[in-house]
C-alpha cells in the first residue's frame, strides 16, 4: 500500500499540538520506522494512518484513497486491508490467546474453525503454540506482543502499522520478530514501526522519519544505516 | 450477512445474555410490565368495541303512526321507509299486536290494563339501520325523513346511550396509547439502558472489532438482537400475566356485567391482538437498541481521548 501524507497536523482540544505539516510518502511494499522520543507524536501519526483519528489538517492518501473522507463503512474496508500492533495490546481477557487471535478473522467472515487454524499456525510460528489456550494475562510482555502480532498478521494484510511492537521483548525475539516483519514486506506489504528502539534501527537498514514535538525533524532515505540517535 | 458471522452474533449474545444476566431481566420485565398494561387496555377496548357492536346490533328506530292507516297507506309508507339507503330491516307493529306484546311484557301485572281500549297504543314502524351506518348523523338523517312522512307522529331512537359508549371506547383507546406511550418511553431508555450497560461490558470488544475492520452492522447486530429479545420476553411475560387475571377475574366480571344487563362474556386477546403486542415488544426493543448503539458508537468513534 502506498501512503501519502499532505500537510497533515493534529491538535487536540483545546490546543495540544500532536503533530504539525507532516509531509510524508511511503512508498508499496517498504518498510519504514517513525521514531522519537515520548510525546513526539509517533502513536498520533500512526492512529491516523488507521483512521482511529482524524487529522485537523491536511490529506492522508491510501493507495490514492483520501481516508479523512472516508464515512464508517470506508473507513472499516480499509482497515480489513490492515494489520495493527497497538503498544497497549488490547486483548479481549475473557477470551484465550487463539481466540483473540481468530476473532480478527472471524470478524471479517472466516469460519470459527478455519480462523482458529490460522491463529494456531501463527501462534506455533511466533513461538507461542503453547500457550494457545492461556488468557492474555496469563503470559509475559513479550508473549502478549507476539499474540498482538498473530493478530496483526491473521487476515494477511498488505499494510502492517505497528507500535512498539518489540518494546517489551529481548533482542534475539525482536529480531526474530523483525524478520518476521521484513518477510511480510517481501511478501508485497508495507509496514511502518513506531519505535523507540535505536538498536533495532540500527540493524535494519529501512527508512527512518524522525519526529520531534509533532514535527518531522529528521529523514533518513531508505537503506542508509542510522547514526546514533540522541533523544 | 455470512453464515459464519451470524454465528458470531449468537455467540456474542449468548455470552452476553451470561455476563449481564440481571440487567436482561430487569429489561424484559419492565418491558412486560409496559405490555402488560398497554394489552390490558387493548382487552378493555376489544371488549367494550363488542358491547357497543352488540348495543347497535339492538339498536333501531321506532317511527310512530299517528292514526291507524288504511292497507294501501300502510304498504306504501311501508316501501318509503324501506327503499331508504341506510334502511336494513322494516317491521311493522300494528296496534292489535302492540297491545298482545304489551300484555305479554306485564305477565302477572297484565291486569292493570283491563278497561283500557285495545287501540290505546299506536301502530310503529322498527327500522333498522344497516351496520357501519349507525353514526348520529345518519341516524339523525333516517330520523328527519321519516319525521317528514306525514303519517308518523314521532320518532324515538336510544342513539345517545349508543353515542356515549362509542366516546367511551374512543377515550379508552386514546388513554390506551397515552399511558401505554409513557409506558413504553420509559422501557425505551430502560431497554436503552442496558444496550449501554452491555456496551459499555464489552468496550474493549467493540474497539477491537472496529479496529479490524468490522463491519457497523456485525457490531451493532448482537446489541440489536438481545433488545429484540428483551422485547419479545416481555411480551410473552405480558401475555401469561394477562391470560391469568384474564382467567382469575373473568368470572366475576361476567357476573357483574350480566347483573347490570351488559353482555355475555369476556374475551381475552384475539390472535392478531397477542401478535402485535409481542410485534410492539420486539419493535421497541430494536428501536430502544439501536437508538442507544447509533449515539455511544458514534461517541466512540469520534473520541479523541484514547491518543
Amino acid at each position: 500500500m502506498r501512503i501519502q501524507l499532505r500537510h497533515v497536523s493534529k491538535t487536540f482540544p483545546p490546543r495540544q499540538r500532536a503533530l504539525a505539516d507532516i509531509n510524508l510518502e511511503i512508498r508499496e511494499s517498504e518498510l519504514i520506522f517513525i521514531c522519537g522520543p515520548s510525546g513526539a507524536g509517533k502513536s498520533t501519526l500512526l492512529k491516523l494512518l488507521f483512521r482511529e483519528i482524524e487529522p485537523s489538517e491536511g490529506e492522508i492518501l491510501i493507495d490514492g484513497l483520501n481516508v479523512t473522507r472516508l464515512r464508517s463503512r470506508g473507513v472499516a474496508r480499509l482497515r480489513r486491508k490492515m494489520g495493527l500492533v497497538f503498544q497497549e495490546f488490547r486483548f479481549l481477557p475473557a477470551l484465550n490467546v487463539l481466540d483473540n487471535v481468530a476473532l480478527a478473522a472471524q470478524v471479517l467472515g472466516v469460519s470459527k474453525k478455519q480462523s482458529r487454524v490460522k491463529a494456531y499456525q501463527l501462534l506455533r510460528e511466533l513461538g507461542l503454540k503453547d500457550r494457545h489456550d492461556a488468557k492474555p494475562f496469563m503470559l509475559s510482555g513479550g508473549e502478549q506482543q507476539r499474540v498482538a502480532i498473530a493478530r496483526a498478521l491473521i487476515n494477511d494484510p498488505a499494510l502492517i502499522i505497528a507500535d512498539e511492537p518489540t518494546g517489551n521483548i529481548d533482542h534475539e525475539l525482536a529480531d526474530d520478530i523483525m524478520q518476521l516483519f521484513l518477510k511480510i514486506r517481501d511478501g508485497g506489504a508495507t509496514v511502518v514501526i513506531a519505535t523507540h528502539d535505536r538498536g533495532l534501527i540500527q540493524r535494519y537498514g529501512a527508512r527512518v522519519i524522525k519526529l520531534e514535538r509533532g514535527f518531522m525533524a529528521d529523514a533518513s532515505p531508505a537503506h542508509i544505516p542510522m547514526p546514533e540517535y540522541t533523544w | 450477512m455470512k453464515v459464519s458471522l451470524v454465528g458470531l452474533v449468537f455467540r456474542q449474545v449468548r455470552s452476553s445474555l451470561r455476563h449481564l444476566c440481571w440487567s436482561h431481566i430487569l429489561a424484559s420485565l419492565t418491558m412486560a410490565l409496559t405490555l402488560f398494561v398497554f394489552g390490558a387496555f387493548m382487552m378493555l377496548q376489544a371488549n367494550l368495541e363488542q358491547l357497543l357492536t352488540a348495543w347497535g346490533d339492538q339498536m333501531q328506530i321506532t317511527a310512530y303512526l299517528g292514526r291507524a292507516l288504511e292497507p294501501t297507506e300502510l304498504e306504501r309508507l311501508l316501501k318509503s321507509v324501506e327503499t331508504l339507503p341506510e334502511v336494513e330491516r322494516v317491521r311493522y307493529t300494528s296496534q292489535t299486536q302492540a297491545w298482545n306484546d304489551f300484555q305479554t311484557a306485564l305477565g302477572a301485572q297484565s291486569g292493570l290494563l283491563e278497561g283500557l281500549p285495545h287501540d290505546v297504543l299506536p301502530a310503529s314502524i322498527e327500522i333498522s339501520i344497516k351496520r357501519g351506518q349507525r353514526d348520529s348523523s345518519t341516524v339523525e338523517q333516517v330520523a328527519q325523513r321519516l319525521r317528514a312522512e306525514k303519517e308518523i307522529a314521532s320518532v324515538e331512537y336510544p342513539q345517545q346511550w349508543v353515542e356515549r359508549l362509542g366516546l367511551t371506547v374512543l377515550a379508552v383507546a386514546w388513554a390506551k396509547w397515552i399511558v401505554g406511550g409513557v409506558f413504553f418511553l420509559a422501557t425505551f431508555f430502560i431497554v436503552g439502558s442496558t444496550v449501554k450497560l452491555a456496551l459499555y461490558a464489552r468496550r474493549g470488544e467493540v474497539e477491537i472489532m472496529q479496529l479490524v475492520g468490522a463491519s457497523e452492522t456485525l457490531i451493532q447486530a448482537p446489541f440489536v438482537l438481545e433488545g429484540m429479545l428483551q422485547g419479545m420476553t416481555g411480551a410473552a411475560l405480558a401475555l401469561a400475566a394477562l391470560w391469568g387475571g384474564y382467567a382469575l377475574t373473568r368470572q366475576e366480571i361476567e357476573s357483574f356485567a350480566g347483573a347490570v344487563g351488559w353482555f355475555g362474556h369476556v374475551r381475552f386477546l384475539n390472535l392478531e391482538g397477542a401478535a402485535f403486542l409481542v410485534a410492539i415488544g420486539w419493535v421497541v426493543g430494536a428501536a430502544g437498541s439501536v437508538i442507544s448503539l447509533r449515539r455511544i458508537v458514534k461517541t466512540w468513534r469520534g473520541s479523541e481521548a484514547i491518543v
